[in-house]
């Protein structure tokens, strides 16, 4: 058995240079991995702008990092393809882990595959869980082939990689000592061969998917006449935010964030109400850590249902119409009190 | 100007097979060109008549993957590739991309762009093209929705994820994963699928491509399958045809009261 040692985590920071919801997420989901491999280390790498990281290290303690790794130059004000994929590979090479976690960001997973390939190592994208199976090596459960069935993948080699959706692990903190330690490195050793000469934010009209305690969704029953009208009138009454099946967002009725499924989001909002989804796996995986779940479909055996804590056999172009006009009278009840 | 397009056979039914060493069992099923592979064909397409661009079609697969080859004829590249070696089946991302890049050094160094399409459907892992720019040494982008202008050896390409729209300078020889081209896939003419029948396949195999027998299919790939299973998470759930308007306000309420 080779030396590797610890967990090592990519730190991808927001725009706004504060650290990605996902980074804790994967470093509480590593503390458990941790307690069943002996002697392990959680080690965050963030590859940034020289900034003061005092609360990001701080908060990342808090979920139970050990050390967090900061590479810094002002030029990285951004992710960048020339240089951070290589410059976290480096710190890969420097420290060497055991298992290298990543969020499965479109950045996140840029880094991921470069990293595997440096490193000639395995890489299992989009984890719904990670655990730590046979010979202590770590267990990445993916939904495959297009989500009907759900495989158990391990990796021979070291270090043992995985990228994982956001919203997939909850965030818990804890009492923990952590470190940091910087790394000031020169970026001009490593050949610039990508320009990026404009870049725009898309703005985005509709509510975000995972900050809102309700989201209702609509799947290829709602793909014609006004259902995902129909959809959003609700939504509007109860303060939800739209989503969507794959189905629904190639028909157009919603935008890429707010696709959910193993092509789009994972989503755990507290209320989740799936509006004519049959409910395909990859569909069901993106969904099963809600709090609660309504499911409107005609068909009684759609497998949505077993997914649902209430299911509602009907015609959603019946139930809608139902549903706001009660919502109406019980809102003219509450304020007439 | 010399484009390879990698493309990827891909199963078009819910009905998975699966062989005894816990791979997917291609030959039991149907199937298609992954979806956003022939995006990437359609842009490399659109190259040709701009800049007089040679286009190679490549597949890693079977025999049967010939078919795809064969639809890429009929939509108008110059040339059809099928690397085929009993010795490639079951590889994962890592040994894939090994593959793939031997190809690239081994018989088309001169290739100045290689196109691939964003994922694929079976797998969706999203890593084959970035692996592949990085055993080459090239520089990639994901997510390319179009190609602006290419001149002396810099392009320049527009990508659009689902929250940032970028434009990017890079260099050649690069590596482009096209998603959401602005164009659709052209459907073949008749005379596409008639050169296509007649057309003289190139066929590599591992030795071919200078590739020793541990470095592919599945014992060159690190990651293996150790179960597959059939999702069964459930909640226990209350059905109703009618009468259901008080609990599904009151559950929506209670959500809507807390914090």
């Amino acid at each position: 058995m080779a030396n590797e040692n610890g967990i090592l985590i990519f730190g991808e920071l927001n725009k706004d240079n504060t650290i990605k919801p996902v980074v804790k997420e994967l470093v509480t989901k590593a503390r458990s991995l941790k307690e069943k491999i002996w002697n392990q280390r959680i080690m965050v790498c963030i590859v940034g702008p020289r900034i003061n990281y005092n609360n990001i290290v701080h908060e990342l303690g808090r979920c139970g990092a050990d050390e967090v790794v900061i590479v810094c130059d002002n030029r990285l004000t951004e992710y960048d393809s020339n240089y951070t994929p290589e410059l976290f590979t480096q710190i890969a090479q420097k420290y060497p882990p055991r298992i290298i976690l990543i969020g499965a960001t479109t950045n996140g997973k840029e880094v991921a595959s470069y990293t595997a390939t440096k490193l000639e190592t395995g890489l299992t994208a989009d984890c719904t869980n990670l655990d730590i199976g046979e010979n202590n090596l770590l267990l990445s459960t993916r939904p495959t082939f297009g989500g009907q069935l759900t495989a158990d993948i391990l990796c021979r080699t070291f270090p043992q990689m995985a990228t994982v959706q956001e919203n997939t692990f909850k965030i818990e903190e804890t009492d923990h000592f952590v470190n940091a330690i910087f790394n000031w490195i020169d970026i001009d050793k490593i050949e610039k061969k990508i320009e990026i000469i404009k870049a725009k934010e898309k703005i985005n009209h509709s509510r975000d998917l995972s900050t809102s305690k309700i989201i209702i969704a609509g799947g290829k029953g709602a793909c014609k006449d006004n259902g995902f009208a129909l959809i959003y009138q609700l939504a509007q009454k109860m303060n939800a935010a739209v989503g969507g099946s794959r189905e629904a967002y190639e028909h157009g009725y919603i935008t890429k964030s707010q696709q959910i499924g193993q092509t789009g989001k994972t989503v755990t909002p507290e209320l989740y109400i799936a509006v004519g989804i049959s409910g395909a796996n990859q569909h069901l995986t993106s969904i099963k850590n809600s709090g609660k779940i309504i499911a409107i479909n005609k068909d009684r055996n759609a497998p949505i249902f077993k997914q649902a804590d209430i299911g509602i056999v009907g015609d959603l172009f019946e139930v809608l119409p139902n549903l706001i006009e009660k919502f109406d009278i019980v809102n003219k009840e509450e304020n007439n009190e | 100007m010399n484009i390879v397009v990698f493309i990827k056979q891909v199963p078009d039914t819910t009905d998975v097979k699966w062989t005894k060493d816990n791979n997917i069992d291609r030959t039991q099923m149907e199937s298609i060109m992954n979806p956003v592979d022939k995006q990437a064909v359609e842009l490399a397409l659109n190259l040709k008549e701009q800049f007089n661009a040679k286009i190679i079609a490549i597949t890693m697969g079977p025999n049967k993957a010939i078919e795809v080859l064969k639809e890429a004829i009929a939509m108008g590249v110059d040339d059809a590739v099928l690397l085929c070696d009993p010795k490639f089946a079951g590889s994962d991302t890592c040994a894939t991309s090994k593959v793939l890049s031997s190809v690239i050094k081994e018989k088309f160094p001169e290739t100045n762009l290689i196109l691939f399409g964003q994922s694929a459907i079976d797998g969706e892992t999203s890593q084959t093209g970035t692996s592949t720019a990085v055993r080459l040494n090239m520089p990639f982008i994901s997510h390319v929705k179009e190609i602006i202008g290419i001149e002396e050896n810099i392009v320049t390409v527009n990508s659009e994820t689902e929250t940032e729209k970028k434009t990017y300078k890079v260099n050649l020889p690069a590596v482009l994963c096209v998603n959401n081209y602005v164009l659709p896939p052209r459907i073949p003419r008749i005379n596409g699928y008639i050169k296509a029948q007649d057309y003289n396949y190139k066929t590599y195999n591992l030795y071919e491509l200078n590739l020793m027998d541990n470095e592919t299919g599945v014992k060159g790939s690190p990651t293996y399958v150790s179960k597959v299973y059939k999702t069964n998470d459930t909640r226990s759930c209350e059905l109703m045809e009618s009468d259901y308007e008080y609990s599904v306000i009151t559950t929506i309420k209670e959500v809507m009261k807390n914090g």
